[in-house]
């Protein structure tokens, strides 16, 4: 089944991630697009990265096989740039936080860099 | 940081899991034999690798129901391996993982392809590292499992089951208190025992063929415990499964290269090929090299020569770890190590001085502090050949210092002397050199040393003295006169301070030099 290609907007993007819809999440990417992800394993002078949309894909496949609550709190956008707050909470009580950018190109993300935090 | 504990439940039972890191891909660590989490984070090699793999993962360890840090439960009564294998699934959901990656050591590889093939939904790929599907063919057979109970009854928890397991660290005097520590804090000698025959009865051939996940089979080409065709049969039954043999004979994951084995795993979990880590930090540095081995070799004798100088490699391991240094490079001629600052190594440099002067040999010393690239055990940078230079700079007997190690050693009661300024290649002005002085204490002069009287020894000291002369260590003496470990650091101590000995390579070469005692 295809999945729908919606606008990507901040309200889409708050649907999906708080539906742990990963299908849909991954549809708001560019085929060269690029995810890069700052935490304390991986210092902004070697961040994560994640390239491509096939790698993308996975990547919020696995996030979103996780039986975990997401809440999108706080988004802003300005022309093609967005940025949004996210709190996460695994069943154990392990909280994790985000804040992420985004850059659009073409109505797509083409990057985004995720700086996040937890509790450990 | 020791990360928090939490407690997942499976029927009545608590199972004891950590959640390491953020990634996006849950990786289950299942462990072999026995498992301690907390006592992980406090051995190098486990803590690099548990790290490692929470770079890029959610990394998730737990305690096998009886091991650990989890649920003791009746060692008449243990469970099967299907129980401990829903031991993963109450983790998993109680970590919230609806899918993860499953890293079976050991042991916890048949558990993990027990898991995969009974839950495929949730298992996103399979690695299994020294694992095997039938324990009689490639780890035991009945006869050797007999001798294994036998010889854990008798000493678990000393540390002598180590051989076992890894040879290569049995003479790593801190790996082997780490690892008595470990079996003590892992499991009681009943459930040691309960588990080792529980292992045995391991046979999943059977149900390798219907294995649905991407699989790698990682294995030591030597591995000691469990046959290397061990991981073979595994790779050729599991459909699609992919073996990478490394080098190594210890089996324990978390022992060798552990890099190596992270970077194999990353790179098949995500697709991606890690890049060395390293990163630089401010060490002091202390090169220590032998002055003139050739001309000692041709005055003593190469097997005397030999002789002392493996009983000052064996010191100077010592002392290092004693002021709480890394070795960098050891070997016969050559020592380079680093230290949390110039006291610390000054301190070893003056121990090794010492130590030397006793076995008749001579060092030259260099002292340094700077950055450097650590990577894993290995360090590199310019600061390495800045402190190597200044030793070979050294006179014989002399520590000699950059004049930043000087000014670092402010407030230390470490005193030194200016001496000259030299070139240093890499470096755009000269180094200027200071020269450490030996401390100077108001009490009269010392008299040379007479020869230590071996007649103030006792009997059994005199077997001690000849077997520390031989180069044993003391678990080996205590092993050989069947003493206990404790009994023969008195015996050794006692002996040292009825000789007025510095150390027992002193001691050793006081020995050499009375033929009585050999």
């Amino acid at each position: 089944m295809l999945t729908e290609t919606k606008p990507v907007t901040g309200a889409a993007i708050k649907h999906a991630i708080e539906n742990r819809d990963g299908r849909m999440l991954s549809s708001f990417y560019a085929d060269d697009a690029l995810v890069r992800v700052i935490d304390r394993n991986n210092p902004p002078s070697k961040p994560r990265e994640v390239r491509g949309r096939a790698a993308i894909t996975t990547f919020w496949d696995d996030i979103c096989s996780r039986a975990m609550t997401h809440r999108v709190d706080t988004s802003i956008t300005e022309d093609d740039r967005m940025a949004f707050t996210q709190s996460c909470a695994y069943p154990d009580g392990t909280k994790v936080f985000c804040i992420a950018t985004i850059e659009l190109k073409d109505g797509r993300i083409a990057e985004q860099t995720v700086v996040q935090a937890w509790d450990e | 940081m020791v990360p928090e504990t939490r407690y997942a439940r499976n029927g009545n039972t608590r199972i004891a899991y950590q959640a390491i890191g953020q990634g996006a891909l849950d990786l289950v660590f299942v462990p072999g034999f026995i498992s301690n989490l907390d006592l992980h984070w406090e051995d190098p090699g486990y803590s690099r690798l548990l790290r490692r793999l929470s770079s890029f993962s959610r990394l998730i360890q737990f305690d096998k129901r009886g091991t650990g840090l989890s649920d003791r439960v009746d060692p008449a009564h243990l469970p099967s391996l299907e129980t401990r294998m829903e031991d993963v699934h109450a983790v998993m959901d109680a970590a919230g993982s609806g899918r993860a990656a499953l890293l079976g050591s050991s042991e916890g590889a048949p558990m993990s392809i027990l898991f995969a093939a009974t839950y495929p939904e949730r298992t996103r790929a399979l690695v299994l590292y020294g694992g095997y599907a039938h324990f009689h063919r490639w780890v035991q057979g009945p006869e050797a499992v007999a001798h294994f109970t036998e010889e854990a009854e008798r000493s678990w928890g000393t540390g002598a089951m180590l051989r076992h397991f890894a040879p290569g660290r049995v003479e790593d005097p801190h790996f082997s208190r780490w690892w008595a520590r470990f079996e003590r804090l892992s499991a009681s000698p009943t459930a040691a025992v309960a588990l080792t025959r529980m292992n045995a009865l391991i046979d999943l051939r059977a149900i390798l063929p219907s294995i649905r996940v991407p699989t790698l089979v990682i294995h030591r080409q030597e591995d000691v415990r469990v046959d290397p065709e061990a991981g073979r049969y595994l790779a050729q039954n599991i459909p699609g499964a992919r073996l990478i043999e490394i080098p190594g004979r210890d089996h324990p994951i978390w022992t060798g290269d552990v890099d190596q084995v992270a970077d194999v795993i990353e790179e098949f979990l995500t697709g991606i090929r890690p890049q060395p880590q390293t990163s630089r930090a401010l060490a002091t540095l202390l090169a220590s090299g032998m002055v003139g081995p050739e001309r000692h070799a041709a005055k003593l004798g190469d097997r005397h020569w030999l002789e002392r100088a493996e009983q000052l490699r064996t010191a100077a391991a010592g002392a290092v770890e004693r002021f709480g240094g890394r070795i960098v490079t050891l070997d016969l001629e050559r020592l380079i190590a680093r230290f949390d600052g110039p006291a610390q190594a000054a301190g070893c440099a003056t121990i090794l001085r010492e130590t030397a002067q006793w076995l008749g040999l001579r060092l030259s010393q260099g002292l340094h502090v700077g950055e450097v690239e650590i990577s894993g055990d290995v360090i590199a940078g310019l600061a390495v050949h800045v402190t190597e230079r200044i030793a070979r700079h050294a006179d014989a007997g002399e520590i000699l210092a950059s004049s930043v190690t000087a000014e670092l050693s402010a407030g230390s009661g470490l005193h030194f002397c200016d001496r000259e300024e030299i070139a240093v290649e890499g470096l755009s002005r000269p180094m200027r050199l200071v020269t450490m002085m030996t401390e100077q204490h108001l009490e009269p002069a010392r008299h040379r040393r007479k020869e230590a009287d071996l007649g103030k020894l006792s009997a059994r000291e005199r077997e001690v003295l000849a077997l520390v002369a031989n180069g044993l260590s003391n678990p080996a003496i205590a092993a050989d006169l069947r003493l206990s470990e404790h009994t023969v650091k008195r015996h050794v101590a006692n002996i040292l301070l009825k000789l007025d000995l510095p150390t027992r390579a002193a001691a050793a070469a006081l020995a050499a030099r009375q033929p009585e005692v050999r």
